[in-house]
């Protein structure tokens, strides 16, 4: 009877809502009823969530609809297709869990409303990484589509040259990546993103084959090697493109590259079949290498990480009680719970106090810690895959986020880079 | 002639020849409009048959053909388009900066997008011609060697097993085949040939022709395995009677007659192999651009037009290459 007593985040906002009222009037006339009665008269909102593989996860949105009692229905997309729908069919979900990199476009877009941050419960828990740019005093804020650079806006939803009450998105889940190698193939410790073209590793290096993100990891290089130097690795001119790829190109022929992968999978699966010893990575791939049983480690390059960070966003078709049924959703995600169900896969959440209690001591300590686990930890599906004495590569929380040397970004050249990606591959 | 013979003599005429390719037929009833059919014999309207079809096509190939045509002049803009009639997308596919420009490095240089459609049509015409090499052997082997209709359905259908997995399955599992731990290297150092895991199978065009030659060339085996078992034995068994050799046979009989069986073949090789995009990634590690993945990564940065303008060249092409590969054969007058 929980439910009947106990009024949902929801209803304590909105006074007596259409649903409390439904539930009023299913009570009485339903009096003596089973206890399952309430909850099918119960006009749950319906939530389409769209997102990609990270956040979309049945575990999630289950728990949310049970949590919430809104009825949460999730689609995981591919990049491309998630890009091409939360710009077009902005009527086909109430939410998008997006990418602060994808901000240039959508925001001039108006496919999205502005947030009211008063109606989001720990908008105040949420640390400054998002709201400043800067985790602690003094960390750097790295180039590119940083989210401080991209979260406020104007009431009408254009862009505020400052903190004010609306955003374009809730910031939730976020990571730095950086390069994966096998200790074992690399004979010695990575410390560099220069090693990405190191001609010890010749033929047995593979890169993102996503020309946003791609271009990037190279930049981190050839820039550590001293080649070149940018003026904003997120925002590159055409004449740094062309020098770039036309040094892409060049190691291409001379056999430097082993593949360019699109998915997880395939990043994972070129580390586990030996293919090659040092690529660019996602941090949970690295688990899931080592989870085969081949070693693998996460590099903390001296140049610092590539950021990346996800929010909620709110289509702008969305009105009335849709709209407080997202607000729901929202603050759902930021009560804690999916924090710790997406930290024990290695991403972290925007206001990571609330997920402290939600992980157990060890996990916690492992996960944002940095330290060494104090016990065999498990993934949220309950696989376990740290044992126990492993300690996390690139250290703790604060030592990835304070030293982000660039954002995944979209690029104003977006279309020539891709051009010249075009060329690289096919060189 | 024909009009003036009575019917007993037609008949007797049939009867003197030799029943041809496909056997002796019926003759037809000579006064048909006495046996015309009641309407309700007649069963639906053609109109009413073809209704179906003819609508499906309509709204999910004709209407969508033509939004990308529309797009395809149309002016990309961040995260989209205007409909902005231009034809820079064209411009921009086939020349690029300094292409009339006679000092410039790009002189008359065409751009990427073109030499990206030659190379996605060079890989389809190589493989095509191995498909053919490999195929039209196995095809004729079923048809002509194996006498017992019920092998030679068994045989076809093992030929079809592979199709019963699905693609991404079977392009995934030339991985171990040809990897640097893969069952080619283990068994080439076993063997004392080479002494460390080579390269060059995997992620290598050697690798990516292999595998797309085993993932389509059964597409190529049936069409010509059933134009080779619809030739009339008889037809073959009088040429060797009358001396001729059984090179003299394939060249001047088979050959010919199996030849609208080889253009299905290569018309299916051709269109499925132009469109590749997903083998190039599994199987040659991204290391190609095919039209294909062009089409995807310009749609993946919402610049719609131009993608639209890449998928209106690689139609192109298809048609291109299928009309010319008709031409070649007159598929309706050889069937």
């Amino acid at each position: 009877m929980t439910t009947l007593t106990k009024p949902t985040m929801h209803e304590t906002r909105t006074g007596l809502s259409r649903r409390r009222f439904v539930l009023t009037a299913a009570g009485s006339a339903a009096a003596g009823a089973t206890l399952g009665a309430p909850a099918i008269v119960y006009a749950a909102e319906t939530i389409r969530t769209i997102g990609l593989g990270v956040s979309i996860i049945n575990e999630i949105q289950s728990r949310a609809s049970k949590d919430t009692k809104l009825r949460v229905r999730g689609q995981a997309l591919g990049y491309g297709a998630l890009f091409g729908k939360m710009l077009n069919q902005n009527s086909t979900y109430e939410i998008t869990e997006g990418y602060f990199n994808d901000m240039d476009v959508m925001i001039p877009s108006k496919a999205w409303q502005p947030i009211d941050t008063k109606r989001i419960k720990n908008w105040d828990k949420i640390s400054n990484l998002c709201k400043t740019g800067a985790l602690t005093p003094g960390s750097s804020k790295g180039q590119g589509d940083a989210p401080f650079r991209h979260l406020w806006l104007n009431k009408d939803g254009s862009r505020a040259s400052g903190p004010s009450q609306y955003v374009s998105m809730v910031p939730t889940f976020h990571n730095a990546d950086s390069l994966g190698y096998n200790p074992e193939e690399t004979k010695r410790k990575i410390e560099s993103w220069a090693e990405l073209f190191s001609a010890d590793f010749k033929g047995r290096v593979a890169l993102l084959n996503v020309p946003q993100i791609g271009t990037m990891d190279a930049a981190m290089g050839v820039e550590a090697m001293g080649l070149m130097k940018f003026g904003d690795k997120g925002d590159m001119t055409k004449a740094e493109i062309d020098k770039l790829v036309g040094f892409l190109i060049q190691k291409k022929k001379e056999g430097h590259f082993r593949a360019f992968w699109e998915t997880f999978g395939q990043s994972v699966n070129l580390m586990v079949s030996g293919e090659v010893a040092l690529q660019s990575m996602w941090s949970p791939a690295v688990t899931a290498v080592k989870a085969e049983g081949v070693p693998c480690v996460y590099a903390a390059p001296k140049e610092g990480m590539r950021g990346w960070h996800g929010g909620m966003a709110i289509s702008s078709k969305v009105t009335g009680k849709k709209l407080d049924a997202a607000y729901e959703y929202i603050n759902w995600w930021l009560n804690g719970w999916a924090g710790a169900f997406v930290a024990r896969q290695g991403y972290y959440m925007s206001n990571f106090n609330e997920v402290k209690p939600h992980l157990s001591g060890e996990e916690w300590d492992f996960w944002y810690g940095g330290k060494a686990a104090a016990k065999e930890l498990s993934d949220p599906f309950g696989t376990p895959i740290v044992r126990k004495g492993e300690v996390r590569d690139g250290g703790s929380y604060e030592q990835r986020f304070k030293n982000i040397a660039v954002w995944n970004s979209l690029m104003k050249e977006n279309n020539y880079l891709v051009k010249r990606w075009t060329e690289f591959l096919s060189a | 002639m024909l009009e003036t013979a009575p019917p007993h003599a037609k008949e007797h005429q049939t009867d003197r020849f030799h029943g041809g390719l496909i056997g002796r037929q019926p003759t037809p009833p000579q006064d048909v409009s006495r046996l015309k059919k009641s309407k309700r014999d007649q069963g639906f309207h053609p109109g009413w048959l073809v209704a179906p079809a003819t609508t499906w096509l309509i709204v999910f190939l004709v209407v969508p053909l033509i939004g990308i045509v529309v797009f395809s002049f149309w002016t990309p803009k961040s995260g989209g388009m205007t409909p902005d009639f231009s034809v820079a997308n064209y411009v921009n596919f086939f020349a690029q900066e300094g292409f009339l420009d006679t000092d410039h490095r790009n002189f008359l240089k065409p751009s990427i997008f073109v030499t990206t459609l030659w190379t996605t049509f060079r890989f389809t015409f190589t493989v095509m011609i191995i498909c053919l090499i490999i195929g039209y052997p196995i095809a004729y082997f079923l048809a002509m060697q194996v006498k017992n209709f019920k092998w030679q359905l068994a045989l076809f259908l093992l030929a079809m097993v592979p199709f019963w997995t699905s693609y991404l399955i079977r392009a995934v599992a030339w991985l171990p085949m040809l990897g640097r731990r893969g069952l080619f290297n283990k068994m080439l150092q076993s063997l004392g040939i080479i002494d460390k895991p080579s390269s060059f199978f995997l992620y290598s065009e050697f690798g990516y022709t292999m595998a797309l030659t085993q993932l389509y060339v059964v597409l190529c085996i049936g069409p010509i395995f059933f134009s080779l078992a619809k030739i009339d034995k008889a037809i073959i068994e009088a040429a060797k009677d009358m001396g001729a050799t059984n090179f003299q046979v394939f060249r001047e009989i088979i050959l010919p007659l199996s030849l609208p069986g080889v253009a299905i073949g290569m018309i299916f090789l051709f269109v499925m192999l132009m469109g590749e995009f997903a083998t190039a990634v599994v199987v040659y590690g991204g290391k190609t651009s095919t039209t294909g993945t062009v089409i995807l990564n310009y749609y993946a940065i919402a610049n719609y037009p131009f993608s639209a303008v890449n998928a209106i060249m690689l139609m192109l092409a298809m048609m291109i290459g299928v009309v010319f590969i008709l031409r070649i054969v007159d598929i309706r007058k050889e069937l």
